[in-house]
């Protein structure tokens, strides 16, 4: 008992203290803790309304509730690997614990907490909407702790099963990437939908019936069905908790003694000298070369790509379904997706961040710094060039409108360009630090909040501001325009660059501050 | 003899805190020189306006004659910086970190790559090579970074705690490289509270205390008639011996404390 209330404590000492006088981070928790009571109010509303429902939908509902749940509390922790120092073991490895008091510890802070509490609660309103008869109600309660603790001890199993490869550069890198996929899988359904293959309620039977038979669902069956199989399930489900303790107890004891392993990477492919080859020798080429090294191996700069190409293809798909009619689509999406890709230009140093001090001693004047954003554009623009072409062919086939696919291609370069200079602009102008470890919630160091939020929407307004004279008249069918797209965008890169090396240069100091900032508890 | 770093009364001021307080900060030419001074007393600070990274709020640097903020361009060719915080260009490998540097300052490639094997052997990096930076650990971070240094034979080297957290084995691989670079005529400024360190390797020490220059000259005379160059530093930035042995009197009695096993 003791090791529980000590556990609880000092998870709630772990979030107090990262409150502790940063302003910001105290609005951010109290917007979370309403944010987490709305939720539950809301949840559990919503989850007693399903009394009103027809049953059979009722107990779908709940089913894939169920699932969801635990599908979240398996992913969710991985996410946030490394932001709550209770979830790896190894923080607690040193203290004079057993493993068994360590595990009950590590289960009574992974309970402790806003979310998890929101969660029972809004469990507990599946409950309330899904219990008939006395059975059900007296089964109801031990399904859900037990739907409860299952989740706890999956999410706890699958984090320190991987600790020792999410604690490693390429875990996390490999991580950074999953995050990605997630989305998608989030946008799946939601495409399906719009996709209108059937309506809601088959689908949604369908997929119960398939999940019906998984652990949470089972749990979420038994609370409906409250008979002699309803107590099977939830013994089965019990037991199955009590397997998976005792898996994540015994993986615990050996994360605990195994050594960490990351140091021992291997080496990194060669070079593709690709710069080298229509480039002449010099510093352009080796910003280049070096450009496109880091898009292939920062994750950031994965993200950052991945999710331009992936915003670009949700919205081709949802807007060529409601709106395919439309002549100008195949321009508007390839120019959009240029806007995109450009926007990661918009703070071109924050991925530099503290190792921007490499470039500064060596650039004695402004030729330096534009030679470096130039290097940055061309690098960016040897992959964007032909996947903006990819981009204008697909929408143009994908609309049925083949003539579109010259003059969106040509539209998207150009667009692209402006991009490329607005966001060297904006760079030098606005620049903040991107911490290394990007999560959902904040894009920028503590306090540079308002400086990101800026920065993007600045740019954002930039280009599109720069993109109406070209975008306008293509729109209204003046489909020669076209041909002028690409020169001006050069025009416009190549200004926004001379533009932002004079003004970078001069403030090369406050540049590497800016971008050097503590990103926050997270080493 | 010319210097080949000399500021007169650089000032640089975070809000109310002043970090450097007017420093004059004299270096010769050829000398392999140690900045000193306990933490906190603006060696880091005063090494970055230096090179140009961070902009004092008043005074000037020179450097080889040059002024570091008017005449940026010959100053940049002539130094060479490995700063504190090892952040170097992590998600490349430790030879494309070097021929990215070379290049970057109008090096052609082939000259880099020959003088980057070099260094990789010098610095016995070789078969870590084409590891990516971000997997280095500490002692071959600061080799990598004092490669990239020295790759473009700068004739100022301005190296903030080179040794901190290196083992002794890359210690004697940086200060054998060290030695002869400043042999050849060229400059050497290193940032340490380390003072054994200093008193081997240096000619020229200047000992920074709260923001300014407290004492400077060749080692000889700072340490004048005292046994180290540890003791006269202790009285120069005014140490006074600790006398709180009764507050931790539980401390060394062995046995550990009872509690819940």
């Amino acid at each position: 008992m003791t090791t529980v209330v000590l556990f609880a404590q000092l998870k709630l000492r772990l979030m107090a203290g990262n409150l502790r006088g940063d302003l910001q981070r105290k609005i951010g928790f109290v917007f979370t803790l309403v944010a987490a009571a709305g939720l539950a109010a809301l949840g559990f509303f919503l989850m007693s309304l399903l009394r009103l429902a027809p049953p059979d939908i009722a107990s779908s509902l709940v089913i894939v509730a169920f699932s969801a749940f635990l599908f979240g509390w398996m992913v969710v922790p991985l996410m946030a690997f490394g932001l709550d120092d209770t979830l790896d073991p190894a923080k607690l490895s040193l203290f004079p614990l057993g493993t068994r008091r360590l595990a009950i510890g590590m289960f009574t802070a992974s309970v402790t907490g806003v979310w998890p509490a929101a969660m029972l609660i809004v469990m507990f309103g599946a409950l309330v909407g899904l219990a008939s008869g006395a059975g059900g109600w007296l089964l109801g309660v031990p399904a859900v702790l037990v739907q409860f603790a299952l989740c706890v001890v999956t999410s706890r199993l699958i984090t320190t099963a991987l600790s020792s490869a999410l604690r490693s550069r390429r875990g996390r890198d490999a991580l950074a990437l999953a995050a990605l996929f997630v989305v998608l899988l989030a946008q799946l359904p939601n495409l399906l939908m719009n996709g209108g293959s059937g309506d809601p309620a088959a689908m949604l039977h369908r997929m119960a019936a398939v999940l019906r038979w998984t652990p949470p669902g089972m749990l979420a069956h038994a609370i409906a069905d409250g008979g002699a199989l309803a107590l099977a399930e939830v013994v089965s489900g019990a037991l199955l908790v009590v397997l998976l303790a005792w898996l994540w107890i015994k993986v615990l004891g050996r994360a605990l003694v195994t050594s960490d392993a990351s140091t021992q990477a291997a080496a990194v492919r060669g070079e593709s000298g690709l710069a080298d080859r229509f480039l002449p020798d010099g510093p352009l080429a080796a910003v280049v070369t070096k450009e496109l090294k880091y898009i292939r191996r920062e994750p950031r700069y994965r993200m950052g790509w991945f999710s331009a190409l992936l915003v670009t293809v949700v919205l081709s798909f949802s807007l060529t379904r409601t709106g395919g009619g439309v002549a100008g689509l195949p321009i508007l999406l390839t120019s959009l997706a240029a806007l995109l890709i450009a926007m990661q230009s918009a703070n071109a140093f924050g991925v530099d961040g503290r190792s921007l001090w490499m470039n500064a001693v060596a650039f004695g004047s402004e030729r330096g710094l534009a030679t470096d954003l130039a290097g940055r554009h061309l690098a960016g623009a040897l992959i964007a060039v032909p996947l903006l072409g990819v981009v204008a062919v697909a929408t143009g086939l994908l609309t049925g409108h083949p003539a579109a696919i010259l003059p969106a291609m040509l539209a998207g370069w150009g667009a692209l360009g402006i991009g490329f200079g607005v966001g060297s602009v904006v760079s030098v102008v606005l620049p903040y630090t991107m911490p290394e470890r990007m999560n959902a919630f904040s894009g920028a160091a503590p306090g540079q909040g308002g400086v990101a939020f800026a920065s993007s929407m600045g740019s954002m307004m930039g280009i599109a501001l720069l993109t109406l004279p070209f975008v306008v008249p293509l729109l209204l069918g003046f489909t020669w325009v076209c041909v002028l797209a690409p020169c001006y965008g050069l025009l416009m890169e190549t200004l926004g660059r001379r533009l932002a090396a004079r003004i970078g240069f001069a403030r090369t100091p406050e540049l590497l501050a800016a971008v050097s900032k503590p990103t926050g508890p997270v080493v | 003899m010319s210097d080949a770093v000399r500021t007169h009364g650089l000032v640089k001021r975070y809000g109310q805190q002043v970090a450097v307080a007017g420093v004059d900060l004299v270096v010769p030419s050829g000398s392999f020189a140690g900045l000193v001074g306990p933490n906190g007393a603006g060696k880091t600070t005063t090494l970055s306006m230096i090179t140009g990274l961070l902009r004092p709020d008043g005074g000037s640097a020179e450097v080889d004659g040059f002024h570091v903020w008017r005449d940026p361009i010959e100053v940049k060719a002539r130094i060479g910086v490995l700063p504190e915080g090892l952040r170097l260009f992590e998600r490349l490998s430790g030879r494309e970190l070097l021929v990215y540097n070379g290049r970057l300052r109008g090096l052609p490639k082939a000259d880099v790559e020959q003088r980057a094997d070099e260094l990789l052997a010098v610095m016995d990096l070789t078969g870590a090579a084409g590891k990516l930076v971000v997997d280095y650990s500490t002692g071959m971070r600061k080799k990598i970074g004092l490669a990239a240094a020295l790759l473009h034979n700068p004739s100022v080297l301005f190296l903030d705690e080179p040794f901190e957290g290196v083992d002794p084995v890359s210690a004697n691989t940086l200060t054998e490289v060290l030695r002869r670079f400043t042999a050849s005529g060229s400059t050497v400024i290193f940032s340490s509270h380390v003072m054994d360190l200093v008193e081997r390797l240096c000619d020229w020490v200047s000992v920074m205390s709260a923001g300014q220059i407290v004492a400077q000259g060749p080692l000889a005379d700072v340490r004048g008639d005292r046994p180290s160059l540890n003791q006269a530093f202790l009285e120069l930035v005014g140490s006074s011996s600790t006398e709180g042995g009764q507050s931790l009197s539980w401390l060394g009695s062995g046995l550990p404390e009872a509690g819940e096993r």
